[in-house]
Formats: structure tokens, C-alpha cells, sequence
């Protein structure tokens, strides 16, 4: 923002709000890098502690809800400043989901064996470290206001699905080497599943970020990987 | 886009020495409601007399430039003021009925233009005004009584009214809600809704939330110039000019 608010608690208030959005960001952050740890680790110690950290990010979203609005019926904001409440709500919305999907994924520990093949776990790592790296770029953007940035994850999004695709196939080769594999296959389809739905979230925010900053949409869709073509 | 009913063309206004607007260019649409914001003393009001030639009535007060309504100029020293003024009716800040019966209100300005010659026509005038107001339902028993003991939300319909009963082509507003509650606000804004239909209307206001609520199209004035001139929801949602952005934001030092 460029000069400062004639009303200081206004100005404030909106400090505040985005104060809100970048810890909420920051813990789901978190969340992610320790919710894909477990699962590349098989780690089902660390089970609990991301589940609970899912109710802080989630209280979270309850404040920032509250302080927008308060904002809305307080200032009635214009402008750049209606841009800033709109997407913080929008932001804080995605975040939750990312929260909900790396809960989601944590609990898809429990029936994974230990001797899980290092191919496959290879290739859901390297989709969960793009997808952190997006969530970790788009947060940035939206620290330092930086359009380019968002934009560029909200192309990049196309690898996320390519990567998808990739594991997907690995976890459908490994099951169909024996049907034995059935039960725990199916949750790190799920999980694999939930990592390119993050990833969508993701481009989400990067969307809002560039709307914030601009004031207008990003044009065309997105460009689209494999997954989603099929 | 509607088209154009008045345009005005490098238009400067002076009183005295001091400049008060520098050189204006600006097109209102017809059946539109154009908002003009800005802080107090940037011209906005200035603006708006300009175009019924209210600033003749200031001796100090010089105009240069061009104000256009279908394309005649009003600035015409030929032109006649009167009728002018009975194609651009303006409504004030601070309501101003006559100190007359309500029925004298409405009645007043159609006997003097010439319209409305029997009674039964100017009962027909009266009657189509007050109800064009939205005000008729509240006065129509009581016609005869002053209009100056109506409340203030009333007084500024019965004004409106007033405007309107010589069948004007524009209306000028200069903060026509700023004395009232957000009741009688909320009634002013629904008949402006109803009256963009007909009418070409001018609305100076302080509220952000009112400009947006009722133009279609916002000029932002600073010191006397018209800093930008836009669709109302791009002037809120996202201005091109920084200025615009910190005045309608709040960051305006």
C-alpha cells in the first residue's frame, strides 16, 4: 500500500488482516512440508500433531473471517483496500482446504507398511516438494505483492499435474503387480489425489493475488497438465 | 453508453482572482446518473452550477469554455437563463421549500413558465410530481398545508418534486441526502433510481457509498480539476489515477 490511511486504526486493522493471512499461510506451510514428511517417512508418530496443528489453522480462519468483517462494516473499504479484505477472504478460504488436504493426507499413514517401494515414494516426494515450493512461491507473492510471481505459479501448475500423473501411474503399476496392494494403494491415490487438488488451491490464491494487485482477473485458463486431461 | 446531453469543453471558472475550476472536460450521459466526489472546495459543486448557470448570480464569478447540452451552448450571453433553468432543475443540500402550502410548492413553477394554465391542469402537474417524488401517498390529504412542516426526507422530495413539475431534462443534486437520516437517504436514492429513467441527473455527494449505490458513472475533482472521470465500479473497484484511489481509500493528507 502506497500512503498511509488518514484513520490510523484503519490502517491498522488492515495490517492486521494481512498480518493474519500471511501467519495462516505460514502454518499451513507447516503443516504441508510435515504432513508430506510423514508420509514419505511412513512416519505414523507425527499423525496427531498434524491433525492438531489442522484446528489451529482453522482457528485461524475464524479470526481472519471476524476481522473482515469487522472491516467491511467498520470502513466500508474502496479500492485497493476492498481488493486487500476480498482476496484475504478468498486466500484464508484456500488455505483452510490446503489444511483440510495435508490433515487428509497425514491420516493416510496409518495403513501404509513400512517397505513401501523407493520408485514410487520417489515420485510422490518429488510432487509433494513442487507443491510445497508453490505454496512457499505464492505466499512470497503475496508478501511482496509481486504479480509476476503469482503468475508464474499459477502457469506452473501444469508440472504439479504432470507430476500427478506420473506418481498416479506408479501407484497403479505397483497395484497391479499384486492385488494384495489394493487396500493401501488406494489411500496413496488418495494422497497423491489431494496433493494436485492442493496444488489447485494454490493457483487459486495466486489468482486472488494477481486480482489484488491489479485489479483484474487473470485471462484464459490456466494451462493444464496430463491428469486433468484424461 | 447512453448518449451524450451535456459536454463541457476546457471549461474555467473564476471568482476573482482565485481559479475555482481548470479546464474541465467532461460528458454526462443522458438517463444517467453521474456522481461527482471529491474533497470540499475542489469544484465539484462550481462544476454543477455551471451548468444551469447558477454562477451568474455571483458577480465575482467568470466562466470560460464550453458547457454543451445537445450540443448549444449554454454559456450564449443570447440565451435565456429562465428556460434553461426550467430544463436543468437542481435540488440542494439543505431542503428549501417555499414558505407556501405544499400544493403552491409544486404548482409555483409551472404557472411561471407558462404551463398548467386551469386548475385541473395544474392539479394533474401537482399530483404527477408529488407522485413521481414518491410523495404523493403522504401528502395528498393535505395539500394545503405548508411545506415546511414536512419532515426533512419529505422536504426533499417535495423539492424534487418542485424540480421535477416543469418537466426538466436534467436534475442537478448537490448533496441532496447529506441532512438527512438513512431512511429518508434510502427513499431519496430509490426515487433517483426511478428518475435516471426520464431524467439526466448530476448528484454531488460526499458518501462513497452513495455514489457508488446510485451513478453509473463518478468524476473524482481535486483543487479544481477533474482528476478522473470513469465507470462507477472501476472507480471504486480499481482507479487508474493513485490520487483517486487514496482519496476514495481514505489516505488523502
Amino acid at each position: 500500500m502506497s500512503n498511509e490511511h488518514t484513520v490510523k486504526s484503519y490502517e491498522e486493522e488492515l495490517r492486521y488482516l494481512i498480518d493474519s493471512v500471511i501467519k495462516m499461510g505460514s502454518l499451513t506451510e507447516s503443516q504441508l512440508v510435515d504432513s508430506m514428511d510423514a508420509v514419505i517417512k511412513v512416519d505414523k508418530d507425527s499423525i496427531d500433531k498434524i491433525i492438531k496443528s489442522d484446528d489451529e489453522i482453522n482457528k485461524f480462519r475464524s479470526k481472519i473471517d471476524t476481522q473482515i468483517m469487522t472491516l467491511l462494516v467498520k470502513r466500508a473499504p474502496m479500492a485497493i483496500d476492498l481488493r486487500e479484505t476480498i482476496s484475504s477472504l478468498k486466500i484464508s478460504q484456500d488455505l483452510e482446504r490446503i489444511g483440510d488436504l495435508s490433515k487428509s493426507n497425514a491420516k493416510k499413514v496409518k495403513p501404509l507398511p513400512l517397505d513401501l517401494p523407493e520408485e514410487l515414494l520417489g515420485n510422490l516426494k518429488r510432487l509433494g516438494d513442487l507443491v510445497i515450493k508453490q505454496l512457499n512461491d505464492v505466499l512470497d507473492s503475496y508478501v511482496n505483492k509481486n504479480y509476476d510471481k503469482a503468475k508464474e505459479v499459477w502457469e506452473k501448475d501444469e508440472q504439479v499435474d504432470d507430476l500427478t500423473y506420473i506418481a498416479m501411474e506408479s501407484v497403479i503399476d505397483f497395484l497391479s503387480k499384486d492385488k494384495k496392494n489394493l487396500d493401501f494403494s488406494t489411500h496413496l491415490i488418495f494422497a497423491t489425489k489431494n496433493l494436485e487438488r492442493a496444488g489447485d488451491h494454490i493457483t487459486n490464491i495466486a489468482e486472488s493475488i494477481c486480482y489484488l494487485i491489479k485489479g483484474e482477473y487473470l485471462k484464459g485458463s490456466r494451462p493444464k497438465g496430463k491428469v486433468i486431461q484424461q | 453508453m447512453n448518449n451524450v446531453k451535456i459536454k463541457s469543453k476546457n471549461l474555467n471558472v473564476y471568482y476573482g482572482e482565485k481559479q475555482a475550476l481548470f479546464n474541465v472536460n467532461l460528458d454526462l450521459n443522458e438517463k444517467e446518473v453521474t456522481a461527482l466526489i471529491g474533497p470540499s472546495g475542489c469544484g465539484k459543486s462550481t462544476f454543477i452550477r455551471c451548468i444551469n448557470r447558477m454562477n451568474d448570480v455571483i458577480d465575482i464569478c467568470k466562466v470560460s469554455g464550453n458547457i454543451e447540452i445537445d450540443g448549444v451552448e449554454i454559456n450564449d450571453k443570447n440565451l435565456d437563463v429562465v428556460s434553461l433553468r426550467e430544463r436543468v432543475g437542481m435540488v440542494f443540500q439543505k431542503p428549501n421549500p417555499f414558505p407556501k402550502s405544499i400544493y403552491d410548492n409544486i404548482s409555483y413553477g409551472p404557472k411561471i413558465h407558462g404551463k398548467g394554465e386551469t386548475k385541473s391542469e395544474l392539479d394533474e402537474i401537482v399530483e404527477n410530481s408529488l407522485k413521481k417524488a414518491a410523495l404523493w401517498e403522504e401528502v395528498k390529504d393535505r395539500l394545503d398545508e405548508p411545506g415546511t412542516g414536512l419532515s426533512g426526507g419529505q422536504q426533499q422530495r417535495l423539492c424534487i418534486a418542485r424540480a421535477i413539475s416543469v418537466n426538466p431534462e436534467v436534475i442537478l443534486m448537490d448533496e441532496p441526502c447529506s441532512a438527512l437520516d438513512p431512511i429518508a437517504t434510502a427513499k431519496i436514492e430509490e426515487l433517483i433510481d426511478e428518475l435516471k429513467k426520464t431524467y439526466t441527473i448530476v448528484i454531488v455527494t460526499h458518501s462513497m457509498a452513495q455514489a457508488v449505490r446510485v451513478s453509473q458513472k463518478t468524476g473524482f475533482f481535486h483543487l479544481g480539476k477533474l482528476i478522473e472521470v470513469g465507470k462507477t465500479e472501476k472507480i471504486f473497484k480499481n482507479p487508474d489515477n493513485k490520487m483517486t484511489q487514496d482519496y476514495i481509500t481514505g489516505r488523502f493528507g
